[in-house]
């Protein structure tokens, strides 16, 4: 009986609350989790994660101020309750939502302004240097600069991910370049500039474990950093996030992060191997373009 | 105030509007039909009609992400018929692109502003018809001939259009996309835009032209306001993605290359950039173009139905009018990950957060409004509050999409599915119920059952939340949007549950809509008859008999008032009831009900 009576109050609670339920499916690690973000892997990634979450709170709280508002409305200032006749329009009253308005704007959207402009310049989008981020960096130094910087050419077709790096002589379009079709490899601990292109439509290159996003577009070379991590070895997806025709889904590619030592060996075996298979002939495995130095 | 200052004197109202002969041939009352109520109720029908149709994709699109690559019962094997049922990637493709085109340019539009807007702007202002009645009879026509276009589409070669509601080239172009399905699919875009232009011509000029002595820009009801300023917005930008599609249609068609570059671009190469700022210099505005309707019959709704005036009326004139011009510079939100530069992004980020200022200020009001009221819970005001809060919501689940380090995460993701169905789908569709509980009376002279609607309501919004709500946690998790199986991905893979669990709320959401359904039409028919003003409500359309007579006003009111008197309490003492109507002196003593209405002396 008391089963019975625990089982329908899960049933209800499980009804009540949307996803309740799959606490029961859900894996243990964190990134099985169908209510957190998948697991943050790059340097920087904390940064907007904290920046989504702190808004979701004041969203929270606004939001709840409001039903709590709605609600003693609905059920008190009801059934004949003496109205107060009341046009709002006072200078103190229009002062008041002025203020209030400010002040939620100031608070919410300021923060998220602040933050956000802070990220971009030292973090996502901080090509030229101009601030400085600590890590590897010295002040005003530009990370896609920066000696320790992996490069990589990505170009996007449908429905695959092609990339190239330098290979050891450091220029591309050369014959020792490393050539990958969906098998994206780089080091733990260091920055990748990546220069994206894409040869028919727009794709978006997207590693949600790094959160990092940069839509391919045709005719066009796009830029994108990527931090990766301290303790980030494994396997990641890469996802394309723009609707690119019928195969998009099955758009993913592979984004391996090794230690730099086995990094290292794998640039130098493959380097071996793609400059053995290298053939002048062969036109359409030259694709790529002169690196633009930012 | 003083009234009639910026308006027509009464006589010369009476003459701007002559009385026509009412129609009697069949084809002049329903097809051909000139009268703006008639007109509202044929745009009210096609619109259902659609609103049904991209309410079944969307079920289609729930079914795939809870059971991909399974067949789709009962209908599955009657649409899907060369594959057994099951929906193909193609076809996935063709399914949300024209949910979501037909949902926004034939479900929302033709309900929120070709329904609402032909019913209430002429009798809401005081006026016996639009300023242009033929050009609106042209209006639906074009309107329609835009249906045919995209219903075509399903059946040509290849499927319908596939590309994205927002078509974005190169793959709305013959590169990603071949067949007539997306050409017809874009010519239905364009030859609806035509519609909509039309419409909001129409639309401006009543407003300015047409309002009844003494009705004054500050003394118009909210409705109009929203709906005027969706027009000006309208005539503003449709035409941008007018130019859009007919550059892409000559790129489909005749070889030119306006969005075409790349490898895939001959000599002369354009740039798909462009397809983006000209699209969404429309878009933007355009989720506008589908709220501030809405927002202009809730504002008025929740004062009619707390029995209190509008707080801060001018505010939310204001603030309205704030937003419409904020909404043209605020676009470039929707390309942060395009690779814009750095400054104009940033720039557009500032622009995008700079919108919360009035939409706070909106919300207030409409706090302050039913705080401190008598809240009367009839069908309409409990939609009206459920806007309010599934808009909350959508308002604030949009600030991380506002901002460029956010939105990188969260840009292309589920999450931002919810955001925009909160606010432009959910809530405009509330208001859009809103509505037509509260105007049916007038529109159909019968009244509409309210155990019905109460149900109606609690289950709809219950589900709307749980629905949208599913969308927005799949997004933080990560899910791209528009993915035919998102568990392809391994990251994605244990979110399976999640979304089957938003996939059943959604069908319930659906089903539930039935009780709207034979609540509509039973009403219609077996309803019982609506006096004149069944909600004790001072605005014009309530002074006719329900449903009005063809010209609308015998005498054309003078108004001396705004709309939102209510509980006024010396007034209230005086006539024994809480409200005001427009255009009734305001009583000095107790007398008898109102009959000839006189001028305000000011």
């Amino acid at each position: 009986m008391t089963d019975l009576l625990n089982k329908a109050k899960r049933l209800f609670m499980a009804t009540l609350f949307l996803g309740a339920p799959m606490m029961a499916f859900a894996a243990v690690e964190p990134e099985k989790n169908w209510y957190t973000m998948p697991r943050d892997m790059s340097e920087f990634g904390h940064r907007s994660d904290w920046l989504i979450d702190i808004t979701s709170v004041f969203s929270a709280i606004l939001f709840i101020i409001m039903c709590v508002w709605m609600t003693i409305a609905y059920t008190k200032h009801t059934n004949g309750a003496e109205v107060e006749y009341d046009h709002g329009n006072g200078r103190k009253q229009i002062l008041k939502a002025g203020l209030l308005s400010s002040f939620i704007f100031l608070l919410v959207d300021g923060n998220l302004f602040y933050n956000a402009m802070k990220d971009l310049d030292e973090a996502f989008w901080n090509f030229d240097g101009a601030v400085a981020q600590g890590w590897h960096f010295a002040e005003g130094e530009s990370p896609p600069n920066h000696d320790g910087t992996i490069r990589i050419e990505i170009n996007a077709h449908q429905w695959a991910w092609d990339a190239r790096y330098a290979g050891p002589d450091g220029k591309f379009r050369t014959p020792d370049d490393i050539v990958t079709l969906n098998d994206i490899r780089v080091p733990e601990n260091k920055t990748v500039y990546i220069q994206l292109a894409s040869s028919d439509v727009i794709h978006s290159f997207s590693l949600p474990n790094f959160r990092v996003k940069q839509d391919a577009m045709p005719g066009m070379i796009n830029h994108m950093l990527v931090h990766t991590a301290e303790e980030s070895a494994g396997e990641y997806d890469i996802a394309c996030a723009q609707h690119c025709g019928a195969g998009h889904y099955l758009m993913k590619g592979l984004w391996t992060v090794h230690s730099e030592s086995d990094f290292d060996a794998w640039a130098a075996e493959t380097s071996q191997r793609s400059e053995l298979a290298y053939q002048e002939s062969n036109v359409d495995s030259h694709w790529g373009w002169d690196w633009k130095e930012k | 105030m003083s009234s009639g200052e910026h308006t027509a004197p009464a006589d010369a109202a009476q003459h701007l509007q002559p009385i026509h002969e009412p129609p009697t041939t069949f084809l002049k009352k329903y097809v051909f039909s000139t009268d703006h109520k008639v007109i509202a109720k044929q745009f009210l029908w096609a619109g259902f009609f659609f609103l049904f149709i991209g309410g079944f994709e969307a079920m289609l699109i729930r079914w795939q992400w809870a059971y991909p690559g399974e067949a789709v019962p009962v209908v599955g094997q009657f649409i899907f018929t060369s594959s057994e049922g099951v929906i193909s990637p193609s076809a996935f493709n063709s399914i949300f692109t024209t949910h979501g085109l037909i949902m926004i340019f034939w479900a929302v539009t033709p309900l929120l502003i070709g329904c609402f807007g032909n019913l209430t702007i002429p009798l809401m202002i005081g006026a016996r018809d639009m300023a242009f009645p033929a050009l609106n009879m042209a209006s639906f026509h074009a309107f329609l001939i835009s249906g045919i276009l995209v219903m075509a589409g399903f059946a040509a070669p290849l499927g319908a259009g596939s590309a994205g509601w927002t078509t974005y080239a190169p793959l709305s172009t013959n590169i990603g996309t071949f067949g007539w399905g997306q050409s017809l699919l874009v010519m239905g875009i364009f030859v609806t835009g035509i519609a909509s232009i039309m419409g909001g011509i129409n639309y401006i000029a009543t407003v300015i032209r047409l309002r009844a002595p003494g009705m004054t820009w500050m003394r118009m009801p909210l409705t109009v306001w929203g709906l005027w300023l969706t027009s000006i917005l309208n005539v503003l930008f449709v035409p941008v993605l007018g130019s859009a599609g007919i550059l892409l249609l000559l790129d489909r068609h005749t070889g030119t290359e306006f969005f075409i570059a790349g490898a895939m671009a001959g000599e002369n190469a354009g740039d798909p950039i462009l397809f983006q700022h000209l699209f969404w210099i429309f878009g933007h505005p355009e989720v506008y173009i589908l709220i501030l309707p809405a927002w202009g019959i809730v504002s008025d709704l929740l004062s009619f139905f707390s029995r209190k005036p509008a707080y801060w009326y001018r505010g939310s004139v204001y603030a309205m009018s704030a937003i419409t011009c904020l909404s043209a510079v605020v676009y470039g939100h929707h390309m942060f990950v395009s690779g814009m530069n750095p400054l104009l992004g940033k720039s557009f980020m500032i622009l995008t957060l700079v919108i919360s200022v009035p939409a706070e200020m909106l919300f207030l009001n409409w706090l302050h409004t039913i705080w401190k009221g008598n809240i009367r819970k009839e069908v309409p005001m409990l939609f009206a509050m459920g806007f309010v809060f599934v808009f909350g919501l959508g308002g604030l689940t949009g600030l991380h999409l506002g901002t460029i380090s956010t939105d990188i995460y969260l840009h292309d993701t589920m999450w931002v599915v919810g955001h925009f169905h909160l606010t432009m789908a959910a809530a405009s569709f509330l208001g859009i119920v809103a509505g037509v509980y509260f105007w049916f009376p007038k529109m159909f002279g019968r009244m509409m059952n309210k155990r019905l609607g109460q149900i109606h309501f609690w289950t709809s919004t219950t589900l709307i939340t749980l629905v949208f709500m599913g969308q927005l946690i799949a997004g933080y998790a990560g899910q791209n949007r528009r993915l035919y199986n998102p568990y392809e991905y391994t990251f994605l893979e244990h979110l399976q549950p999640l979304n089957q669990w938003t996939s059943y709320f959604a069908f319930a959401l659906f089903a539930v809509q039935f009780i709207f359904v034979y609540n509509l039409f039973h009403s219609m028919y077996k309803g019982p008859i609506a006096p004149n003003n069944p909600w004790n409500v001072g605005t014009l359309e309530w002074e006719v008999s329900s449903p009005p007579p063809v010209h609308n006003f015998t005498v054309i009111p003078t108004v001396v008032r705004g709309p939102h008197e209510y509980s006024d309490p010396v007034a209230s003492k005086i006539l024994g009831r809480d409200w005001l109507s427009q255009t009734e002196p305001y009583p000095t003593e107790p007398v008898a009900s109102p009959t000839t209405p006189a001028e305000e002396t000011a």
